[in-house]
């Protein structure tokens, strides 16, 4: 449990207490002494009111008052919202459609003046609790409704949703049992919020004159201290202690709703401060000859709770014009290194050790100004999602001259033109397609303009993160082609990461296979393909069944 | 002994085909597979045998005279494997809830839960914990006991093992083979995997844009393909024997 969820249910509870079991010590708050507007103190520890009413017994039963109200409208606004937002969106269709119009009504339909219209108009001695708690909960529930309808369109396509119903369950077992529940942080929350507005707008209708006849809330304190000019006396026992009261509550309700959201969102949590890298750089080795990229003992932690060696002592060397694959499994590390490799990785991941030198420069010591040059100019990369990481709103043009514009501002916007075009054909995209917009491509012609993207500047190195995973065979032959293709032409390099390792062993010069962080072996494709050394590349190589081969036969 | 008999599916979307005149039949102790591209239409196919999408036009029954099933009794009979292990078990319940409530729903006791956990390989102890504490290999096998919990002799395996670890694909994969010749079953396998399709089914059909182009016995039709689409993706997949054995060069 965190500090803020542990001070907001203390204060909360305290509150509450108050208000349960306050009424019961303190005497009758309508009883009228002689005595009135005496400070805090002896008999009357909160002082007493114009007419001589005790303020702490008022202030119990106002407390006792106020919750209830904010009780009544927080159950109400939760059902309302529950009803429309969660039956509509998973019903979807015309009820859908009337559903969330008659929200969205609800939604812009200003609250507070339609609660004071509606409440003035309401006579003054029907306006129970009950009408005002109603009125509170009709204008509250519609936010509500609307966040808990896009979380559950989102979760009626989840397959255990899909495989319940293939199971034979009910509807209304689906939304109880399978729905619900996962959106129980969120009822809780909205819940909390409905309580915390309930409250507070029932003291501003009630110090308005417009509350509840037959109770005693926060509010009507208020009102009452109002009307007997408390302020203008100095009489502040009198009125401070409900506007506390209000102010308490509705901090406490507020932090728990914060922790709710960190449960919700863990994200939240992790206010890891950023830091520079402190790298304790080992001495540069020397690189081989046609070196291009070399990493030595490279080393990054995941600093959290509980500290992750995500990448341990790896060492590789990419040489001009070689594919280098990286194989491995989810969790391996492999994109970690890839990061790590760029400088792209984020904390709580730190180098803790080790080199990345590129062209004799080292990578991990370069200055903010230096990196934006290094990377895609000398280094670029292209992600598995990379083809929906395109902007939807602007045609590809704009999109790859303003690489060209942000890397090379001397260049004319003719030859930048002409660069365009160029790039797109090395990928085999027509270069008509340049005015298009993401949407009009498919996914593997995004893939191939990410690609593109990534070749516009001639970089030395390319890191590709499983580029192909999320297309079909198809299209991942052709673009293969192509990479081999623009390596055999360009003598660029590339780093292929990915699980499949029949796809490695057909294109990749040399493959390294990772491992838990590290690399377990680091060969040429033939020998990792004929004579694989570590039983870990043993069993990676007996999961592929070959195509080819005897029925039965692995690809090794 | 047929199945499942699915004649002349179509479904269209929007007034595009997405599946178009699809006719086959599952027999009991065989493996179907078919295998397509993304947007093929193959797992559209998949829901709608699972009931989960309403075919625009065609017929899909128990028996080759293509009477009408109920509900229930369609229920008991066909199930199905979904491809994200880790999307199809509901966060919120245990492992013993997703087993629990089909087996009671098709009139069985919970207290088959243990049994079902052990058909999968799998521990009864497993039965408390939630999703979330299981391998993505633990809660394929346990999504395929949910699918054999009714009783089920059609079950559809829509790409389980595709978004599985690859070290961990085989032996899922072993695991339906087994299951399916110790219970007789029917299985339809779905996938964009055409070497897993060879080794682990009996009949291959091949479907583009909504249609079925090519099929026949599994080794036929991925070693001697004859359909144009066919050829084209028995050579597209990745094949390192060719680079290595037949003494190819990059």
């Amino acid at each position: 449990m965190t500090k803020k969820l542990t001070a907001g249910l203390a204060l909360a509870g305290l509150i509450v207490l108050f208000g349960l079991i306050g009424p019961l010590l303190t005497g009758d708050p309508a009883t009228i002494r002689d005595i009135g507007l005496t400070s805090p103190g002896g008999d009357h520890l909160l002082g007493t009111t114009i007419t001589g009413q005790d303020v702490l017994a008022q202030l119990t039963h106002a407390t006792r008052g106020s919750l209830w109200i904010g009780l009544l409208v927080g159950v109400m606004a939760t059902v309302l919202s529950g009803v429309f937002g969660i039956v509509g969106a998973y019903a979807g269709g015309v009820v859908d459609e009337v559903f969330s119009l008659f929200s969205n009504v609800m939604l812009v339909i200003p609250g507070l003046p339609l609660v004071i219209v509606v409440a003035g108009f309401v006579p003054a001695d029907q306006r129970g609790t009950w009408t005002i708690s109603l009125v509170l909960a009709i204008t509250g529930w519609a936010a509500a409704a609307r966040v808990l309808r896009a979380q559950t369109l989102s979760l009626r396509n989840r397959d255990y949703v899909a495989a319940a119903r293939v199971s034979g369950e009910k509807t209304w077992r689906v939304i109880c049992v399978e729905i619900l529940p996962n959106l129980l942080p969120i009822l809780a929350s909205q819940f909390v919020f409905a309580v915390v507005l309930a409250i507070l707008s029932e003291a501003g209708l009630s110090f308005l004159g417009l509350g509840a006849a037959d109770s005693s809330t926060l509010g009507t304190m208020l009102y009452y201290a109002q009307n007997g000019f408390a302020l203008q006396r100095e009489a502040w026992w009198w009125f401070v202690p409900p506007g506390l009261i209000i102010a308490v509550f509705g901090g406490a309700l507020s932090l728990i709703n914060f922790s709710i959201d960190e449960i919700i969102n863990p994200e939240l949590r992790n206010k890891v401060k950023r830091r520079r890298d402190v790298v304790a750089t080992t001495p540069v080795v020397a690189p081989a000859d046609d070196a291009v990229l070399t990493v030595s003992d490279l080393n990054v932690v995941y600093r959290s709770a509980t500290p992750v060696h995500a990448v341990k002592d790896v060492s590789l060397t990419l040489r001009r014009g070689e594919i280098l694959g990286l194989a491995g499994e989810s969790g391996c590390g492999k994109t970690t290194l890839a990061y790590a490799i760029n400088r792209l990785h984020r904390p709580p991941a730190e180098v803790t050790s080790g080199s990345v030198v590129f062209d004799g420069a080292d990578v991990l010591a370069l200055s903010p100004e230096e990196l934006r040059e290094f990377r895609w100019v000398k280094l670029s990369m292209v992600f598995q999602g990379a083809m929906n990481s395109l902007n939807p709103v602007t045609p590809i043009r704009a999109q790859l001259q303003d690489v060209l514009r942000t890397h090379r501002p001397s260049m004319s916007s003719s030859d930048r033109e002409d660069r365009c075009a160029e790039v797109l054909r090395l990928v085999g995209v027509d270069p008509a397609r340049l005015g298009s917009f993401p949407h009009e491509l498919s996914g593997g012609m995004r893939q191939r303009v990410m690609i593109a993207m990534a070749l516009l500047l001639e970089p030395q190195v390319m890191i590709m993160d499983e580029p192909t995973t999320a297309l079909d065979v198809l299209v991942q032959r052709e673009i293969l082609n192509e990479i081999k293709r623009l390596r055999d032409e360009l003598r660029f390099a590339v780093v292929f990461i990915t699980h499949d390792l029949p796809l490695l062993l057909e294109l990749s010069d040399s493959i390294a296979v990772m491992r838990d962080g590290e690399v377990v072996e680091y060969a040429s494709a033939e020998e990792i393909y004929l004579r694989p050394q570590h039983p870990y590349t043993r069993q990676l190589l007996a999961s592929f069944p070959s195509l080819t081969g005897e029925r039965g036969a692995l690809i090794r | 002994m047929t199945a499942l008999e699915v004649r002349d599916l179509t479904k269209t979307f929007h007034r595009h085909r997405a599946v178009d005149g699809v006719s086959f039949t599952l027999t009991a102790g065989r493996t179907v597979a078919l295998v397509g591209a993304s947007g093929s239409g193959k797992s559209t196919v998949a829901r709608m045998i699972a009931r989960l999408v309403r075919p625009t036009s065609g017929t899909i029954s128990l028996t080759s005279d293509g009477a009408p099933v109920p509900q229930r009794a369609y229920r008991d009979h066909v199930q199905m494997i979904f491809q994200d292990p880790f999307a199809s078990l509901n966060p919120f319940h245990t492992v013993e809830h997703h087993l629990a409530r089909p087996l009671q729903l098709h009139g069985r006791s919970r207290d088959e839960v243990p049994h079902l956990l052990e058909r999968v390989s799998l521990t009864p102890d497993l039965a408390r914990r939630r999703p979330h504490e299981l391998s993505g290999g633990q809660r394929q096998r346990v999504a395929i006991a949910r699918a054999l919990a009714p009783g089920a002799k059609v079950i559809v395996a829509d790409e389980p093992v595709s978004m599985l670890d690859v070290s961990i694909r085989l032996g899922v994969l072993k695991l339906l083979d087994r299951l399916q010749r110790e219970e007789d079953l029917a299985v339809l396998y779905i996938t964009h995997d055409l070497a897993t399709a060879r080794h682990f089914s009996d009949e291959v059909l091949v479907m583009h844009q909504g249609r079925i182009v090519e099929r026949g016995p599994s080794d036929d039709v991925l070693l001697r393909p004859e359909d144009p689409y066919t050829r084209r993706l028995a050579a597209a997949a990745p094949n390192p024997d060719t680079r290595f054995r037949l003494g190819g060069s990059s």
